[in-house]
């Protein structure tokens, strides 16, 4: 028998006699306690935005990064435990690497979604290991499904939405968008909506330093059949960050 | 050495192989059998290295079997065939890969038609309606294309295989004094003699 | 003898105006000892996607297994067709897998590719063995007869042949040039993919 529990390292992840995985539900209570995180779909596009506040004045906030791209056409945003986060990052990046040195092509969102839910699912199920405390939205265009926008939990599991919130403040900023959101909300009024959910819930300042913004801009026809019929072409990226100049903009309006 | 042929007819398949066990230059048997009955409905001539040819039979013959005790029905032709197919092309990319020729006979009691395959150690698998390996395949394979019937009954099937044996017989400077001859169709297998 | 030529056969496509053409010889053999003249080489992947396996005659049937399985997965897992483009590229890698040890196998893919907008466009691809990728206007050649192929296709083919022009070339193309190869014939068979159907016809050849 191995040396350090052996046969005894059973996962911590065991049903409770009233059916319920405790571990996981605490995971739901850590990323409950993460900063607001949230997501819009709009008609040509999509938002994602996080509040990223730093617990000391000291701290050089240009490190911090909340909205990470995966790869061209795919960013995530989460609520939780960053560490946690950074490293679902890495895989995630790594899995949309492998798809692309297969297929010669980014994953479509769906896709990449579900493979970042098997790696979360795996942690509630494997020995010796505690659930991701972090749920993720992420958003991303593919040909198939065009902008689509998914939110994962600890648990593994994922759904598509329109508009989403998680962390802190979800109930309140779901409470919110549920009042502001319509089927045909364009990019920019999702952004503003976006950054009034935000303001909601948010203590102190909101400012290019304090918050994080990422978009998903739909690419129009003539773009795409440029790129994809060579076979050597690449789609322009269609996710990317706002610069803080950006953000300053759209907070200025 | 070793010679065997194959072919199809209406609703049955004949295979036949020489009876000859050789070591190097001498013959050691003269009624070894070469022909393996692998379920009710499915013939297979084997032929090649002495030593891998008996031991991949009867790897081939156990696992056709197990799979008829575990499913209470035998592998329909075309499933053995690409079973055993996929046995050879992983043993041919292995550190020592089985040197084995076959003839695969057998009657589909599913869909009631003769199937006969022809593949080689390589794993190479083709569907064919009549075959041949060894030697000779160069006697027999242009004497089939000028005398194979798929619509000709066994009578007529038995005499055109007599022909080839005849042939190599008369032809082949290293030629197989016996062969063991074996039909398989709607009632099964069973060897019949020339 | 190398052994790409052990077992014979060759596979050519070309592209047409809206359609594209996927035809192969049908022997296989033993060196020069004919085992087969109804030997297929070309297999459907989607409805509009051939893939022709010219070279040894195990990794036809090897390879086919493996990209019908890699196949059905993506078709399940993506909830959709795969495109001849990505097809092309799966092919490429899965061959690259075996980069030092690899199949001999020199794969052709046809297909009508699914525009962004709506519309499709021919796409034709062939690689080596290794699964260096060639993304060709023309035509593509592999197997034995490749230089006649490209000789003879060299010759004949021109752009914006419509689907009955492009079946009468590509079937010249590939019975002229397999007639001049010891290794490839015995019939063909040729077919003609347009976006909302295949046409499968079978040719006679000189059967010497």
């Amino acid at each position: 028998m191995a040396t350090g529990g052996g046969a005894y390292s059973y996962s911590l992840t065991v049903f409770s006699p009233s059916g319920k995985l405790v571990q996981i539900e605490h995971a739901l209570a850590a990323v409950s306690q993460g900063t607001t995180s949230l997501g819009i779909k709009a008609t040509n596009g999509i938002v994602i935005a996080t509040e990223k506040k730093s617990s000391s004045i000291l701290i050089d906030d240009s490190m911090i990064e909340r909205v990470a791209v995966v790869c061209p056409n795919i960013g995530i945003v989460y609520s939780g435990m960053g560490p946690d986060f950074r490293l679902l990052v890495t895989k995630a990046r790594k899995s949309a690497q492998a798809y692309w040195k297969i297929y010669g092509e980014y994953p479509p969102t769906k896709v990449l979604t579900q493979e970042i839910a098997n790696i979360m699912q795996q942690a509630t199920q494997s020995g010796g290991v505690r659930p991701y405390g972090v749920s993720l939205l992420v958003a991303g265009w593919d040909v198939t499904r065009g902008p689509t926008l998914y939110q994962v939990d600890p648990s593994g599991s994922f759904w598509a939405w329109k508009a989403s919130a998680i962390g802190k403040n979800m109930v309140n900023a779901k409470t919110f968008l549920e009042k502001r959101y319509n089927d045909d909300i364009s990019l920019e009024d999702a952004i503003h909506t976006a950054l009034l959910t935000l303001k909601e819930g948010f203590e102190g300042q909101m400012t290019e330093k304090t918050i994080e913004i990422g978009v998903v801009t739909v690419p129009d026809p003539a773009e795409l059949e440029a790129g994809k019929v060579e076979g050597t072409g690449r789609f322009k990226p269609t996710f990317r960050k706002l610069t803080e100049e950006e953000v300053r903009d759209y907070l200025s309006l | 050495m070793d010679v065997s042929f194959a072919i199809t007819g209406k609703g049955y398949v004949i295979l036949a192989a020489d009876t000859t066990a050789a070591h190097s230059i001498i013959k050691v048997k003269l009624d070894e059998d070469k022909i393996k009955e692998l379920s009710p409905h499915l013939l297979m001539a084997y032929s090649g290295e002495p030593g891998d040819t008996v031991q991949f039979a009867e790897y081939v013959e156990r696992n056709i079997r197990l799979y008829q005790i575990r499913n209470l029905y035998p592998l329909r032709p075309s499933s053995a065939a690409s079973w055993i197919r996929r046995s050879l092309a992983d043993s041919l990319r292995s550190r020592k890969p089985y040197s084995v020729n076959l003839l695969l006979g057998g009657y589909d009691t599913t869909t009631h038609t003769p199937h006969l395959y022809w593949m080689d150690y390589l794993g190479t698998l083709v569907d064919v309606p009549f075959a041949a390996h060894g030697y000779g395949s160069y006697f027999a394979l242009s004497l089939l294309d000028r005398y194979h019937d798929p619509e000709a009954p066994l009578e007529e099937g038995l005499a055109v295989l007599k022909r080839c044996i005849d042939e190599v017989t008369k032809r082949l400077v290293v030629a197989q004094p016996k062969y063991k001859v074996k039909v398989v169709d709607k009632d099964g297998v069973r060897e019949v003699e020339l | 003898m190398s052994i790409m030529q052990y077992n014979g056969g060759s596979v050519i496509a070309m592209v047409g105006k809206d359609c594209v053409a996927i035809a192969s010889d049908l022997r296989l053999g033993v060196q020069s000892l004919s085992i087969s003249a109804n030997y297929q080489k070309i297999f459907p992947i989607t409805d509009r996607i051939y893939v022709g396996l010219p070279g040894l005659g195990t990794d036809v049937t090897t390879l086919h297994e493996q990209f019908r399985y890699r196949v059905n997965m993506y078709t399940i897992k993506e909830e959709r067709e795969i495109e001849p483009q990505t097809f092309a590229q799966l092919v490429s890698s899965t061959l690259y897998e075996r980069r030092f040890g690899p199949y001999f196998i020199e794969p052709v893919v046809a297909g009508m590719q699914k525009l962004p907008t709506g519309g499709f466009a021919p796409f034709i691809a062939a690689t080596d063995l290794i699964g260096c990728l060639n993304f060709a206007k023309d035509f593509v050649v592999a197997g034995t007869a490749s230089e006649k192929l490209f000789g003879v296709a060299e010759g004949l083919w021109e752009p914006d042949l419509e689907a009955e022009d492009l079946f009468e070339t590509i079937s010249q193309t590939l019975l002229n040039a397999v007639d001049r190869d010891a290794f490839s014939g015995w019939g063909a068979v040729v077919h003609v993919i347009t976006k909302d159907k295949v046409v499968t016809r079978t040719l006679k050849g000189r059967m010497d």
